[in-house]
Order: structure tokens, then sequence, then C-alpha cells
């Protein structure tokens, strides 16, 4: 039972919602003004917990940590629980490093998924609306207030692999990034104040996206 | 010249006749550039395993290829199109920029990951270590990269292909930046390909670097990116290019030159004309004549074949230099018909030696040479005195010359001067520093010594294998050769962890013998215990044990696969020629390499090499140093021969042992001042200086015979004094300008020769005097 009521309410917030979309178009935000709105100085740097859903999985991975933006494309993402990793994204690279396993780099173009992520994520930081025109589709909805951004990709080899990223926040701060691949994976990333919220339990996608208002 | 209709017409038919041969060369001969044809036939299986990597070896065809100019996100996205596009070009056989994606491996050969991995584990599908292996891809998958993993995951939960892939990589890696190679500097994108020409294949090279450099301009990702290729191919092309553009300007000057002195001496067009044709046909029937019996002709016998037939110019003009008013052209070419006919037998004799010298380019020279001044020879004294008028003036009532003749017989006669001379230059070859010869197989196709350099530097980069040792195994089979490779193993990894050796490289790296791959069959469990491992293994960890259904396939299917062939392998993305070059001979007898980097202690090597007996040291450098002093040896024997037979039809033809020595002592002593002057200069002296030294032997000898018969007759010796001067001259100049040259090997042609002629000229002058004096 209590696994159904939050997506109840969940649902029932999102009908609200499109139905206020529908009636009022113009408290829709702006796409271009919401993103230059998100804008980060660098540095910056944010509480996260992302959750992992994977066909391959029984039950979703969760880590916590500290994301840092270091500006012109650089970003550190931390990883402080249950174990300690750091991973490095410079430019077209991304170096993993784990406590006593030898550092593992690759290339963004082998992992298209990330680079999906990662082009929204560094556009939204550095508040580039032309920059994520060019690799996705966007719509918006929601308002001021509560917003959800839709990012579908534009790139047909993209498409292939990963079918949306959406982010969803409260007036200026995004609270969760959400990747879902093709393949029926998934992976939600909060940030900020709905990092810090106790997780909804049992640990499902549409509560988790429900909890951060990114359904 | 003559203008009679008889005359014309035989003018005409002569030079049909050439235009016709010169059709049949050009249909007929191509010409080649092996450098093989001029190397011995290897007798030993390490020389034959450096003649194929000299000429078809990978390495010898592998062009290392830098990017550079612009920041590395465009180098590196430069270089992956380049590559992909080189991968589908038919030009190239393989092309690489450390860019391994996890499909390397083609889809239906995964399996085959459980026999090929040279991890011996047999523990690897234990409980234990299968939940180790989860835990930690279930952190992979949480990463950044788990999207990307995911697939493999479930279908490799230990990441055995990973490892597989890093296990054929190169032993030595360059820097890896944004997954392609760069230099250790993170300046330069470095990438390999290999062409499907071999190295000495100039046409095929060229086609190869006009597709390399279409590829380029349409991966090119940036303008600021430039590109630099190096390796054997690109240096044959670009020395070709260069040698024949400094010879044609060279060429065109000495061709005005020439006319310019030519016109100097006779005051005729029509003398230019005439001088010109028995050189020409010279060279086109020696051409034909090399068409015919070898449908091929190297490069470099065409180069020193045509310095050789250079001494087929003097013919004419001694005819022309002869001409009187009162004497036939006819009565004067039968005149000196026993001179010039001494001079060319006993050179085609000495020429012709090279025939029996076993090598290839050799006979071909011999061939060449031998026809060429045959003709030369022949025309001159049947041909062109038809062609020619009486002369209007006689050189012989010249008074400058006979003035300059009195000033030269008056000169002291300095008894002491020639030994004197010969103990001098014996001396500075003594005393001189460098090695007499020239050793070095390299110094054959001179490449300009930075090319080289940074050719060193990039494949140093690339930490592409030393190319000094190599350790050669030698089996019945290929199967039999990978397991002596594979029983090698300790003993390298021993060298490795001690610093003798930065790496090593051989076929059962990336093939295992058939005994090794059924070994690791054999330790692979059931599908029923392997299942039992792994849902143990799974209890604990977030992961579905039923998600790894691929895995068990894949072990499953290893149970029961036949070992991975040697050609099965060959026909993978990218083995064909890493497995070609490291297992060169596959006929009766498998000779397999190991290949290594960074070598520090060669001794090592050697001692690795010794007891077993199965594995021998080769050492690259030694072998092609004794192959360049074989085929110096087979030249200089010829060249004794020739000497010999030379001396005995010279004295055949003068019958008096003094008047023998007259001739031959400035030819002589010539070749030893040649020696001494290079050795002095401090330089080594190589196949082209020899074969200079021959060329300024022969014309010394044609000098000193034409003083030697005029010595009795004063109208005479004006003559010959003006056929020789303008021999000497004409020579002197063309030599001359190929020693200012910038090309080392047109310089190694032009030094001896032009220091030749002027010996050759004073010392035949000055050594036949004694005859003039004896006459008064």
């Amino acid at each position: 039972m209590s696994n159904k009521a939050p997506r109840a309410v969940a649902t029932a917030t999102a009908s609200f919602a499109a139905l206020l979309v529908a009636a009022a178009s113009h408290a829709t935000p702006d796409s271009d003004a919401l993103i230059a709105r998100l804008a980060r100085a660098a540095p910056a740097s944010i509480a996260f917990v992302e959750v992992r859903f994977s066909t391959l999985l029984v039950e979703p991975l969760v880590v916590g940590g500290t994301l840092v933006y270091e500006g012109d494309g650089s970003l550190t993402r931390r990883v402080e629980t249950p174990y300690r990793e750091e991973s490095a994204i410079r430019g077209e690279t991304v170096r993993v490093e784990r406590a006593g396993e030898e550092p593992r780099t690759f290339a963004l173009r082998r992992a298209p998924e990330l680079r999906g992520l990662l082009t929204g994520m560094i556009g939204l930081l550095a508040g580039d609306a032309s920059f994520i025109g060019e690799h996705f589709a966007v719509t918006t909805t929601g308002d001021d207030q509560r917003w959800r951004l839709g990012l579908a990709p534009t790139d047909d080899r993209l498409k292939q692999r990963l079918s949306e990223i959406v982010v969803a926040g409260a007036s200026a701060e995004p609270e969760c990034f959400v990747i879902r691949d093709s393949q029926g994976g998934a992976s939600v990333m909060l940030l900020g104040a709905a990092a810090a919220r106790p997780l909804p339990a049992p640990l499902a996608l549409p509560e988790l996206l429900a909890h951060c208002g990114a359904e | 010249m003559k203008r009679t209709a008889l005359a014309l017409l035989l003018l005409a038919a002569w030079a049909g006749g050439l235009a016709a041969l010169g059709v049949f060369v050009q249909r007929h001969l191509d010409v080649d550039s092996d450098l093989r044809l001029f190397l011995p036939e290897p007798r030993t299986s390490e020389q034959r395993i450096l003649l194929d990597a000299i000429g078809e070896g990978p390495a010898s065809r592998l062009l290392v290829i830098a990017l550079e100019g612009a920041p590395r996100e465009a180098l590196a996205a430069t270089s992956s199109a380049l590559v992909e596009a080189l991968r589908s070009n038919d030009e190239f056989r393989f092309a690489a920029n450390g860019d391994v994606g996890l499909d390397s491996l083609p889809e239906e050969l995964l399996p085959y990951r459980y026999l090929m991995s040279v991890e011996d584990d047999t523990r690897a599908f234990d409980r234990d270590r299968l939940h180790a292996a989860l835990e930690l891809r279930a952190r992979d998958l949480a990463s950044p990269g788990g999207f990307a993993l995911e697939p493999l995951i479930a279908r490799d939960p230990t990441l055995l292909t990973l490892s597989l892939l890093e296990q054929w990589e190169p032993a030595q890696e360059p820097r890896r930046e944004l997954d392609v190679w760069f230099d250790a500097a993170g300046e330069r994108a470095l990438l390999v390909a290999e062409t499907r020409a071999s190295a000495f294949d100039p046409t095929g090279q060229r086609a190869a670097l006009a597709a390399l450099d279409e590829a380029f301009a349409a991966a090119r990702s940036a303008a600021e990116v430039t590109l630099t290729a190096s390796g054997a191919g690109s240096f044959s092309v670009l020395m070709e290019t260069r040698t024949r553009n400094a010879a044609q300007d060279l060429a065109r000057f000495a061709t005005i030159g020439m006319l310019l002195l030519l016109l100097v001496a006779y005051r005729r067009i029509g003398a230019l004309v005439l001088s010109a044709l028995p050189l020409a046909s010279a060279a086109v029937a020696g051409l034909a004549a090399v068409g015919a019996l070898f449908g091929s002709v190297h490069g470099i016998t065409l180069a020193f074949g045509f310095t050789l037939i250079g001494v087929a110019q003097d013919y004419p003009l001694h005819l022309l230099s002869h001409r009187r008013p009162g004497a036939s052209p006819e009565s004067v070419a039968r005149g000196l018909w026993p001179t010039l006919a001494t001079g060319v037998a006993s050179t085609c004799v000495a020429y012709l030696t090279f025939w029996f010298s076993g090598v290839t380019g050799l006979k071909q020279l011999a061939c060449f040479t031998v026809t060429g001044l045959a003709v030369a020879a022949l025309s001159s004294r049947y041909v062109l005195p038809r062609l020619m008028t009486e002369g209007s003036r006689d050189h012989g009532q010249s008074p400058l010359l006979a003035r300059l003749w009195r000033a030269i017989a008056s000169l002291p006669r300095l008894r002491w001067a020639a030994p004197a001379l010969v103990l001098a230059c014996v001396g500075a070859v003594a005393w001189a520093p460098q090695p007499f010869w020239e050793n070095d197989l390299g110094a054959l196709t001179p490449v300009p010594s930075e090319l080289l350099e940074r050719d060193r530097a990039l494949r140093a980069e690339l930490g592409t294998a030393d190319t000094r040792h190599l350790l050669v195994v030698e089996a019945a089979n290929v199967d039999g050769a990978l397991a002596a490779l594979e029983a090698l193993n300790p003993e390298l990894e021993r060298l490795v962890a001690a610093g003798a050796i930065g790496a090593y490289d051989h076929a059962a790296r990336y093939v295992p013998s058939a005994a090794a791959q059924t070994a690791r069959r054999s330790q692979l469990p059931s599908g029923d215990a392997l299942r039992a491992e792994l849902e143990a293994a799974a209890s604990g960890t977030a992961f579905r044990p039923a998600a790894f259904a691929p895995f068990l396939a894949d072990v499953e299917a290893a149970r029961t696969l036949p070992p991975l062939t040697f050609e099965q392998a060959r026909a993978l993305p990218g083995f064909g020629s890493r497995l070609d070059a490291l297992v060169p001979e596959r006929g009766s007898l498998v000779a397999a390499l190991v290949t290594f980097s960074g070598v520090r202690d060669a001794g090592e090597l050697a001692a690795l090499a010794a007891p077993g007996g199965a594995a021998t040291l080769l050492d690259v450098r030694a072998a092609s140093e004794s192959l360049v002093a074989a085929q110096r040896s087979h030249l200089l024997v010829s060249l004794a021969v020739g000497g010999l037979l030379l001396i005995a039809i010279v004295t055949v033809a003068l019958r008096d042992g003094r008047r023998v020595i007259r001739v031959l002592a400035p030819l002589a002593l010539t070749t030893l001042i040649v020696v001494a002057v290079l050795q002095l200069a401090g330089v080594s002296l190589n196949l082209f200086h020899l074969i200079s030294l021959i060329l300024a032997a022969g014309l010394g000898l044609d000098y000193a015979l034409f003083f030697e018969h005029a010595a009795h007759d004063e109208a005479e010796q004006g003559r010959t004094l003006h056929a020789v001067l303008t021999c000497a001259g004409s020579t002197l100049m063309v030599f001359a300008l190929l020693a200012l040259a910038d090309l080392p090997v047109l310089r190694a042609i032009g030094v001896p020769v032009a220091i030749g002629v002027v010996a050759n000229f004073v010392l035949a002058l000055l050594l036949t005097r004694p005859a003039v004096r004896a006459a008064r």
C-alpha cells in the first residue's frame, strides 16, 4: 500500500500539472530563460545521490557523494558512500579511479549516454540554451516554482542508446537529472535538497521520479 | 657533317633505329628499386629473414604518421577519422591509432577468449573470485562508464575481453590521450599504417602516399592540423623524386656546358650531332639488351650504368679531333682503331666480370655497360666516319697546342715523384681515422640524416620493436614454433623484470599453441558447476544470477571449441600483418621471431639463445653489415679478375713491358690518389665510390693509350692533346657539377670522377712524356 500512495499522488500531481500547462500555457516558463537562470559560476559543488536501475539488477544501486563543476567542461564526480571513487571528466576523456584498482580511462564517444547527460548538465551549468538546443529537442513543463525540462536527443546514433534526459527542479535549483536508456535502464541523480531527503522505500523508478518531480 | 644523300639516309636510318629501340625499351623495360637485387643471394635463414625484412617485411612497409598543430581534441578526432578511412582503403593492409574498441573481437569468436587468454588462473570461476568480480562490476555499473559497460557485463562479468585486448596491445604502449596514441609530450597524435606495396615499389608507395593525403584531407578536423608520414616507403618516394629533380637540373646545365665546349673545340654544329650519336646509341642499346635479358632494370643499375658508359662520349671526340685535311675520315678511324679498340676491349672485359658476381643488379650492369660500350665503339669506327666530311683544319698544326706540348715536355722529370706520391697516399689511407669501407646498408639508399632522425624519434615514441635484435625460433610447424615461444616466456619475463629488456613480443602472445589452448579448455567448469558457483557468487550482490545466461553460454561453448588455428587468427582484424611479421617463414621449416623493445643488455639475449639451441639470436645490424661486406667482396673479386684481364689485353696489344707500365701507371696512381683524398676528407668508401673509381680508371686508360700512341709524331701529339683536352674537359665539367650537388649519392659519384679525370689527365701526360724525349 505504502508504495501506491506516492505513485497515486505523483500521478495526480502530474495530471494536474499537465492540466495547468494545457489551461494556461503562458504560465509555463520559457526554456531559454529557465536555462539561463540555472547557470552556476564555477567552481560550484553540490551533494548528490545517484540511483542506478538495470535489468541486470535485483535492486537498484545507490551511491552518494559530491559533484564539482570546475567550469570549461570539467566536472568531477566524487563518490563517498558506500565506497570511494573519483571520476574526472576533462573535455572528451573520462578517468575513473577507485582505491586499490588501476585507474581506467575512456573516451566520451565510447559512452554516448554519458555524453548526452554531460552535454545537458554542462549546458545547464553554463546557462547555455543554444548549446543544449544543438543536441536535444527541449520541452518545458511546470511553472517557475516547479519545473521539468525534457531533453530528447536529436542525433540518430544517440537516440539508439539514450531515450531521454529529464531535469527537474524548483525555482533556480535543479533537483534531479534522469537518464533513461533504450534498454530499460535508468539513472536518477538527486541533487542538493532532494539528495538530503530520505529516499522512497522500497526504491522503484516511478516513485523516485515522483520524489524529485521528474515523472 | 656530310650532306650527301647516302649520308643523310644513313643518318636517318641510325636515328630511326634508335627511336625504334627506344620504343622497345619504353614498352618492355620496368624500373625496379628493390634493393635486394643489389645484394648477394641469402645463404642462411637469418639472411633470408633479413632480406625479407628489408623489402617485404611489415616493418619496412610501416608508415609512422604524426598529426600536430592543433588542440588534442582536434588531433584525436582527425586520428580517429583517418584510421577509419585507411582501414577501408585498398592501398593499406592495416592501420592503427591505439583505439581498441570492445568490438575489435568479432562476435562469433568471443567464446575463444577462454582459450586465448594467457591469464593462467585455474580458480577464475570459483565462487569467491566471481563474487569479487561481481562487486567490482556493480561499482562499474554505477560509475559514469556504466551504461557503456552494461551489455558486456552480462556476457563477461570478469571482463576477460578487456584483459585480452590489453594483452594484444603493443608491448610498450605510447601515451594515450582521448583513446588514441600521442607522443610523450601530448602534442602529436600518432598512427601507424602498413602499405600494401613493398617499400621498394616507388609507384605503389606513391599511390599509398597519395591515398593517405586524400584520406587526411577528408579526415582533417581543423585546418591547422598537419600530417607527417615517415617510413622506408616514403623515403624511397622522396629520394626518387629528389634524385630525379637534381639529376634533371644537372643534366640541363651539363648539356649546355657540353654544347659550348664542343662548339669551342670543333666550331661546327654538325660535330655536336655526330658526337652525341654513339653515346645515345650506347644507352638505348644497353637498355634494350637488359630489357631483353632481364625484363626489368634496377634504378641503381641505371645510375651506375649511365655513369660507366660516360666513357663512350670520348670515342667520337677522338675521331673529330684527329680529322684533318688530306685524310679521309675512314682512314682516320682506321688509324685510331687499334688504340681505341684496346681501350674498349679492356674496359668491356673489366665490366664483363660483374656478370660473374652472382648479384642480379651487377649482372644487369655488366649487360648494360658491355653492350653500350661495344655499340658506341663499333658505331664510332664503322658508321660515324661515313657521316663525316674531311676536316677543314688540322689540330696537329695548332701552334698553341704545339707550344703547350713542348712546355709539358720540358717540365723537370722527378723520378722520385711517383714513389713519393704512392707513399703519401698509403700514409693518408692508413692515418685516416674512419673505417675504410662503409658497411651500413642504409648508405646505399642515402636518406638525409634529419629525416632518419625524425623517423627514429617517432618510432621510439610508438615503442615499435628495436630493429637490431631478434630471436629466431625454428620448428617443423607453426604450432611447434608457438609452443617453443611459450617455453621461452619464463626466461623473457625474467629479463623484463631484471631490466635487460623493456618488453618483448611474439606470436604466442596472440595465438597460444594448440596444447596451451586445450589445457585451458580442460580447466573450464561444466555448465552445472559454473551455474552453482555463479549463484553462490551473486548472493550478497545486487545482481540477478539469471542475468548472466550469456556468460554461461559462452563458457559452455568454449568447452567444445577446437583450438583457434594460426590461420584463423590471421583473419582477425589487425592480426594478419602482425602475425606475418612475427612468423615470417611458414614453409617446410617455420621460423618465428621474438622482437624486443628497449634492449639494454644484448648479452642477456645472447645467453638466452645459447642453452636450449631452439632459439638463435639474430643481430640484424651485424647480418646486414655482413651482407654488405659479402656484396663488396663479390665486387672486389670481380674487379681483381677484371683488372688482371685488362692488364693481359693491354700487354697483348702493346707487346712491350715498359709501354704497358707507362699506360697503366697513371690509372693505378690516380685510383690511389682518389682513395687517399676521400679518406683524408673523412669519407668511408661505399659502392658508389667504387663504381666511380672504375669509371675514372676506364677514362685514364683511354687517355694514357692515346698519349702513348701519339708519342712518336708531333702532329699526332697535337691532335691527341686536342682530343684528350676536349674529352677530359667535358667529363670534368659533368662530374664537377655532380660533385657540387646536395644529394650524397650524386656527390659520391661526382667527387671521385672529377678528381680522377684531373689526376688521370695530368699523370697520363707526365708519365707518357719519357717517350717524347726518347724520340728526340
